[in-house]
């Protein structure tokens, strides 16, 4: 059965930085607890997600982000407004996630309010895809995120050349794509990093390892034992992150971020995490005929909340009592309560929740608009 | 041909393919955000010369020579115009457009729709296509019907060089995906040289062109079966039939007002078109006039298509199977003798 060592040492693990260099270094005290509460919140989204799925209020298939928190946290955290991302079926809090450091209501940042991406999960026409295709099928110029397709990696060659043509503009934006291992073994993957590589392109590809491409494990996916070794055939940097620790991803991503920005090239992190649920939610029962139950305790034993949370203790930052006061790690779906999170996170998801449900359906009629570009279109 | 080199005199003749090479230099020089991606066009100059002197006079940033990855360059296309970008792709040949086929009709031709709008993509992806080369299974295909089936992406097929000329300009211009697929039998063809659309001049999309008039019977093609066409309405006319040739010359969207004004006027018709037969764009033209001109018809409409074969190489085998002037001309007989 799969590895699910998330540590296990090759040379790409070891840290491109010299000693006590880490980028997580210069985060201040605020960063920290914000990086906890944006965990928080993620995971708060995917289980509020989760309740309401399964008392039929949504449509379309939940690709839960559950146990995976820290590999999007993690990885946009060190971002700047500017740069780009291209987000996939599992990455939904990445949408109001993005830029959300400068504020989770501030309307000046350059990420999804929770209202735009809660509309868009209603199926309402205040997504800013006005509901046409489903879930994480938006994106969005103006914040600078990637529309994607179901055909995994298809993003890859579109972030190739939004890095060709931000930095033909003189632009230091860097592209930072999301792909699951699975979807590595595409050729779309390997086209638009080969290109990316020839170029030198700002790009940084984060793979998300969680073990199983739907009820596929990597071992029939990969011939490696690691994906970031598909980097040495394009001659990038190749690293692989312990995918629970949000520090770690942080660290090695935004190493790559930067060596991106100095105009070195595209680089890969593998984050090693592991898929709590099934694929989708309509997978959730038939995941057992393929995973053991010892595989997937095994699998989740490491929360990255939990994690986060010793971090911070660790640093001071943190009190013990301060860390116990909210204690959603370890607990399902089904398990965990409101009062397990901090009320702002609580909040923050239901303004966008209650504004979903109180907005419209699009007309009928849109449907057949926008199918090309015309004078005097309607506009959104 | 080194048309760079050349200075540019309008009202000069060119041939297909300096035409095209023509559009792309003006575009080029007009649209600073306008970026060339594809196999071979740089430093090569393109595998026929139609991005001859782009490299040149417009540099290695904006004329890229690509790795042989088709699906990239579209899906890198598709990143330059969400940047805010004018992109011509080429392929080398339009058969290898399957390779790019995911990128086009879910990536590009979606983005729109899927985007409610926010985000244009004008996108050109133009290459040579078309039989009757000898190019046998992998350099004669006309996969036009693909794209027509696909919704968003607009589908263009110039049979001169005016036409080439002015249609890549509009093309480029739209703002929406075009698939523009060139005849490269015709690139060189020296009795088609003609003048072109100056630099501020397009041939607007969605327009069909009558070719030759006439009374008795609406050939309808476009690309390379224009010109069978054509030598069919000459033969014909010895034998008493006086037939019209319709250039659709735009297959997305279809110039339906042409189609009807011809109709009125000869109600026979006949379409040509030189894919196979099942689902292909002739099928698509027979059965809009079953649906709409039913009542212009005094007979049977008919079809000459490829035979639902794929194109052979050697050309006893690949004469076989494409229309030519004399199937061409048996089917207008027939119609007429209905």
């Amino acid at each position: 059965m799969s590895s699910l060592s998330a540590t296990s040492a090759t040379p790409e693990s070891a840290e491109p930085w010299g000693a006590d260099q880490s980028p997580s270094r210069l985060l201040a005290p605020d960063d920290y607890r914000e990086i906890l509460n944006q965990l928080f919140l993620a995971r708060y989204f995917d289980v509020r997600l989760i309740k309401e799925k399964k008392r039929g209020h949504l449509r379309g298939t939940l690709y839960s982000s559950h146990n995976q928190e820290a590999v999007l946290v993690g990885a946009l955290f060190g971002l700047e407004p500017k740069d780009w991302i291209s987000p996939i079926h599992r990455d939904m809090p990445a949408f109001f996630l993005k830029d959300a450091k400068r504020g989770w209501r501030n309307p000046e940042r350059i990420g999804m309010s929770i209202q735009e991406v809660c509309a868009q999960i209603w199926g309402k026409a205040a997504s800013p895809g006005r509901a046409r295709d489903n879930w994480s099928h938006i994106g969005s110029r103006k914040k600078r995120i990637v529309h994607s397709t179901s055909m995994l990696a298809s993003t890859v060659p579109v972030a190739a050349g939004i890095a060709y043509s931000e930095r033909l503009r003189g632009s230091n934006a860097i592209v930072l794509t999301f792909n699951g291992e699975g979807s590595t073994a595409r050729g779309d993957f390997h086209e638009g990093l080969n290109f990316a590589a020839v170029h030198k392109l700002p790009m940084v590809s984060v793979i998300e390892n969680n073990m199983w491409a739907y009820g596929t494990p990597l071992e029939l996916g990969c011939p490696t034992p690691f994906v970031a070794e598909r980097a040495k055939g394009y001659g990038i940097p190749g690293l692989v992150a312990d995918g629970q620790d949000v520090f770690d991803v942080y660290d090695k991503v935004k190493w790559c971020v930067d060596y991106a920005r100095a105009g070195n090239g595209p680089t890969v992190v593998e984050c090693r995490t592991y898929r709590a649920y099934g694929h989708g939610d309509h997978d959730d029962d038939r995941a057992s005929k393929y995973r053991s139950p010892e595989e997937v305790a095994e699998g989740r034993r490491r929360d990255p909340i939990a994690i986060c949370k010793e971090r911070l203790v660790e640093l001071g930052i943190l009190t013990r009592d301060e860390a116990d006061q909210f204690q959603p790690e370890g607990k399902s779906a089904s398990e965990v309560r409101d009062e397990d999170f901090p009320p702002d996170v609580v909040a923050y998801v239901r303004e966008g929740v209650q504004f979903a449900i109180r907005s419209p359906y699009p007309d009928a009629e849109e449907a057949a608009w926008w199918v090309f570009h015309e004078e005097g279109e309607p506009q959104p | 041909m080194s048309i760079a080199s050349e200075p540019v005199v309008v009202g000069a003749k060119r041939n297909y393919l300096q035409a095209l090479n023509e559009a792309l230099h003006e575009e080029m020089e007009s649209n600073p955000d306008m970026i060339c991606l594809g196999e071979d066009i740089g430093l090569l100059g393109g595998a026929f010369g139609v991005t001859e002197g782009l490299l040149a006079r417009f540099g290695s940033d904006r004329v890229i020579d690509t790795p042989i990855s088709e699906s990239l360059i579209v899906g890198a296309a598709v990143g330059m115009a969400l940047e805010g970008r004018t992109v011509m792709v080429e392929m080398q040949f339009m058969d290898f457009i399957s390779c790019g086929f995911d990128q086009i009709v879910n990536n590009l031709a979606t983005f729109h729709y899927r985007s409610a709008g926010e985000v244009n993509m004008p996108v050109v992806i133009r290459g040579p296509a078309g039989a009757y080369g000898g190019g046998a299974l992998y350099h004669s295909q006309m996969n036009e019907a693909w794209f027509c089936h696909s919704p968003g992406l607009k589908v263009v097929c110039p049979s001169r060089p005016y036409d080439a000329k002015g249609l890549l300009k509009a093309a480029l211009r739209d703002g929406n995906p075009v698939v523009f697929f060139e005849i490269k039998e015709l690139y060189r063809r020296r009795e088609l040289e003609e003048a072109v659309p100056g630099p501020d001049e397009i041939v607007p999309i969605g327009k069909a062109a009558v070719r030759r008039e006439g009374r008795d019977v609406t050939l309808i093609s476009y690309g390379q079966n224009i010109y069978h066409c054509l030598a069919a309405a000459e033969k014909l006319q010895s034998e008493g039939i006086d037939a019209e040739v319709l250039d659709l010359r735009t297959l997305v969207p279809l110039d339906e007002e042409a189609i009807w004004e011809s109709l009125a006027k000869t109600n026979r018709v006949v379409v040509v078109n030189e894919a196979p037969r099942t689902c292909g764009f002739a099928g698509e033209v027979l059965a809009r006039i079953a649906e709409k001109g039913f009542e212009y018809l005094d007979a049977p409409p008919a079809r000459v298509t490829r035979l639902d074969t794929p194109v052979p190489w050697v050309k006893p085998l690949e004469s076989y199977v494409l229309p030519d002037v004399e199937k061409v001309a048996a089917a207008c007989r027939k119609v007429c003798r209905y």
